[in-house]
């Protein structure tokens, strides 16, 4: 792994623009292959590693779980109250609840869910990570024998995973039952219609297609802004460049993840 | 904590991750890795449920000649509840589309051996398979049965509502063009409108030109004139009935006159009556007479038969009594 980060770091110096910017995504492909390869791989989880990864996943998810599903609650209330009264008046109230599973369940969640955990924990991550790889830190953990990328990027990358998916596990649940909510109030009457309608839109290519975005949205938002951090990608390294070109290029596979779902699902 | 590193920097601290510890690290983390894999287990078991997977089905086959609108998943509908799901559509071997559907056992008993199936297409919305059961006693349809199916479009109108609509904007274009009738009679209407509002009127507009209308004003006049010497007249002729020197009085002294004329004929028609009583004396007494004259009659004829008789006899006894022997030659 080190020869090959060392020929990307030289050809990103040294080569024209096109070329650095091939190197820029092979370097985050590269880095994401070798963190599932390290988390698979039952060496890399030393104790060290595995403390930082309890205190990692606990620290970015639990701290930020509870004001995301508040904010998910409302935002779904809003939308679905919107749907079913337009719904409503035009006479099409019997689309309006698939409307609003499809539009907030499918959607809209994972994709915040995934942005939240970028602003709130993977980008500032990425942007600590590379602070240490300047402040010589990574140096001095390489000299006691310690992998930096075992034991700083790896619980990063795996807690910021675990964050999105349980985010946006908790606000589909809590947007599913508010939205049932809204809809038949406080009754358990429509229940059975509600899952029909539910099983209706969740036909197993949809499942697939929200389980895979769900997982890629997560790994982009995990992988990008540490390989951004812990590598130079591009510019000279600063914490600027880092971040900012961590966030460029996760909201650039965020929109081409979306963009290919939308297609799966509705072409 | 070993692996931490120094947090020296501002970006290091703005880390969601901090040098603080915290209290039963390893329980929390445990419980919130337990928390989301129950919620995804859930999720997973709810999706599955939704789906039907644990619920025992029997199968449908619908047989029709085109698929269009059909696609998979999609709901099989009785009086509005969704009773069956679409599972497969596939080509048979003489060219029919089969439709195979999913029926939930629990809802099964809505078909029957006589149920009728429908596949309409709506204008609004998708494609939907109906199932309509009008003889609920009927045997139930069984496992694995196959029926065809109704199709109904109604999309399939739409031609024809285009040309019938084409037609009519046609007409209406026909009616509103600058030599069209209606517009014609619109004009006439507004001409008939400025006459009505003109000094003439309707009278104008009835009469079609102003001589006439003045004709009618003219007659009108007179009709005035000739009631008004009517009311003179009848005045006068009030007068001429009920005054002092009137008709009424008059007639009231003839009708007196009347009263006594009539009394007087009422005491003469009395002596009539009396006369007629006499009269009627006379005819009975008459009456007694003529039967008496019958007898006297009868008495007469039975002498003149003895006179008859006595003069047969004399002239047989007497001898200058004609020979009425008849002699032979």
């Amino acid at each position: 792994m080190t020869g090959v980060s060392t020929g990307l770091q030289q050809l990103s110096r040294t080569g024209s623009a096109p070329l650095r910017w091939l190197a820029g995504w092979w370097r985050i492909v590269y880095f994401g292959a070798s963190l599932l390869v390290l988390a698979l791989s039952p060496s890399s989880w030393r104790r060290e590693v595995r403390q930082a990864l309890m205190r990692h996943l606990y620290l970015d998810t639990a701290p930020i779980l509870w004001w995301f599903t508040m904010l998910c609650a409302l935002l779904t209330l809003v939308i679905t109250r919107i749907v079913v009264v337009t719904a409503l008046s035009y006479g099409l109230s019997r689309y309006a609840l698939e409307m609003v599973i499809r539009v907030l369940v499918l959607e809209l969640i994972p994709l915040t869910a995934a942005l939240f955990v970028a602003l709130r924990c993977t980008i500032p991550n990425g942007a600590a990570l590379a602070e240490m790889r300047r402040t010589g830190q990574f140096d001095a953990l390489l000299r006691r024998g310690m992998d930096p990328v075992v034991t700083q990027a790896l619980p990063r990358a795996l807690a910021g995973i675990f964050a999105t998916i349980t985010l946006a596990a908790l606000s589909c649940v809590v947007a599913l039952v508010l939205a049932y909510l809204a809809v038949y109030g406080w009754t358990l009457a429509g229940a059975p219609a509600y899952t029909h309608v539910f099983g209706h839109v969740f036909n197993p290519a949809v499942s697939l297609i929200f389980v895979l975005k769900t997982l890629f949205f997560s790994l982009a938002v995990s992988i990008i802004p540490m390989a951004s951090g812990l590598y130079d990608v591009e510019g000279d390294g600063s914490r600027e460049s880092a971040a900012l070109q961590g966030l460029v290029r996760m909201f650039a596979v965020l929109l081409v993840l979306e963009a290919a779902c939308l297609a799966g699902n509705y072409s | 904590m070993a692996m931490q590193p120094e947090l020296d920097t501002p970006v290091q601290n703005s880390e969601p991750t901090t040098a603080r510890p915290v209290r039963h690290l390893e329980l929390k983390a445990a419980l919130l890795l337990v928390f989301t894999a129950l919620l995804v287990a859930g999720s997973a078991f709810y999706l599955l449920y939704a789906r039907g997977v644990f619920e025992p089905t029997q199968r449908l086959v619908l047989l029709t000649d085109d698929s269009e609108g059909v696609v998979i998943g999609m709901d099989m509908t009785f009086s509005g509840f969704p009773i069956g799901r679409v599972r497969r559509v596939e080509l048979a071997e003489t060219g029919n589309v089969r439709i195979v559907v999913d029926v939930a056992q629990k809802d099964a008993h809505w078909l029957r051996t006589t149920s009728v199936f429908t596949l309409v297409r709506g204008l609004v919305g998708g494609t939907t398979i109906r199932a309509f059961s009008g003889i609920l006693t009927d045997p139930a349809l069984p496992d694995g049965a196959e029926r065809p199916v109704l199709r109904g479009d109604a999309t399939a109108e739409l031609p024809r509502v285009l040309a019938s609509a084409k037609e009519v904007l046609e007409n209406l274009g026909a009616m509103t063009s600058q030599d069209a009738a209606l517009r014609a009679s619109l004009a006439n209407l507004q001409d008939l409108t400025q006459k009505l509002k003109g000094p003439r009127g309707a009278l104008g507009v009835a009469f079609g030109n102003d001589a006439d209308a003045a004709k009618l004003v003219a007659a009108l006049d007179r009709t005035n004139a000739l009631l008004a010497r009517a009311d003179t007249l009848a005045a006068k002729a009030e007068t001429q009935v009920f005054g002092p020197q009137g008709v009424m009085h008059e007639a009231q002294a003839t009708v007196a006159q009347l009263g006594s004329l009539l009394s007087e004929t009422r005491d003469s028609l009395k002596k009539v009556d009396a006369v007629l009583l006499e009269a009627q004396g006379i005819g009975a007494n008459v009456r007694g007479a003529t039967g008496d004259l019958g007898s006297l009659r009868g008495e007469v004829e039975v002498n003149l038969r003895k006179i008859e008789g006595m003069i047969n006899e004399l002239n047989r006894k007497w001898p200058l009594a004609r020979d009425t022997e008849v002699k032979l030659p």
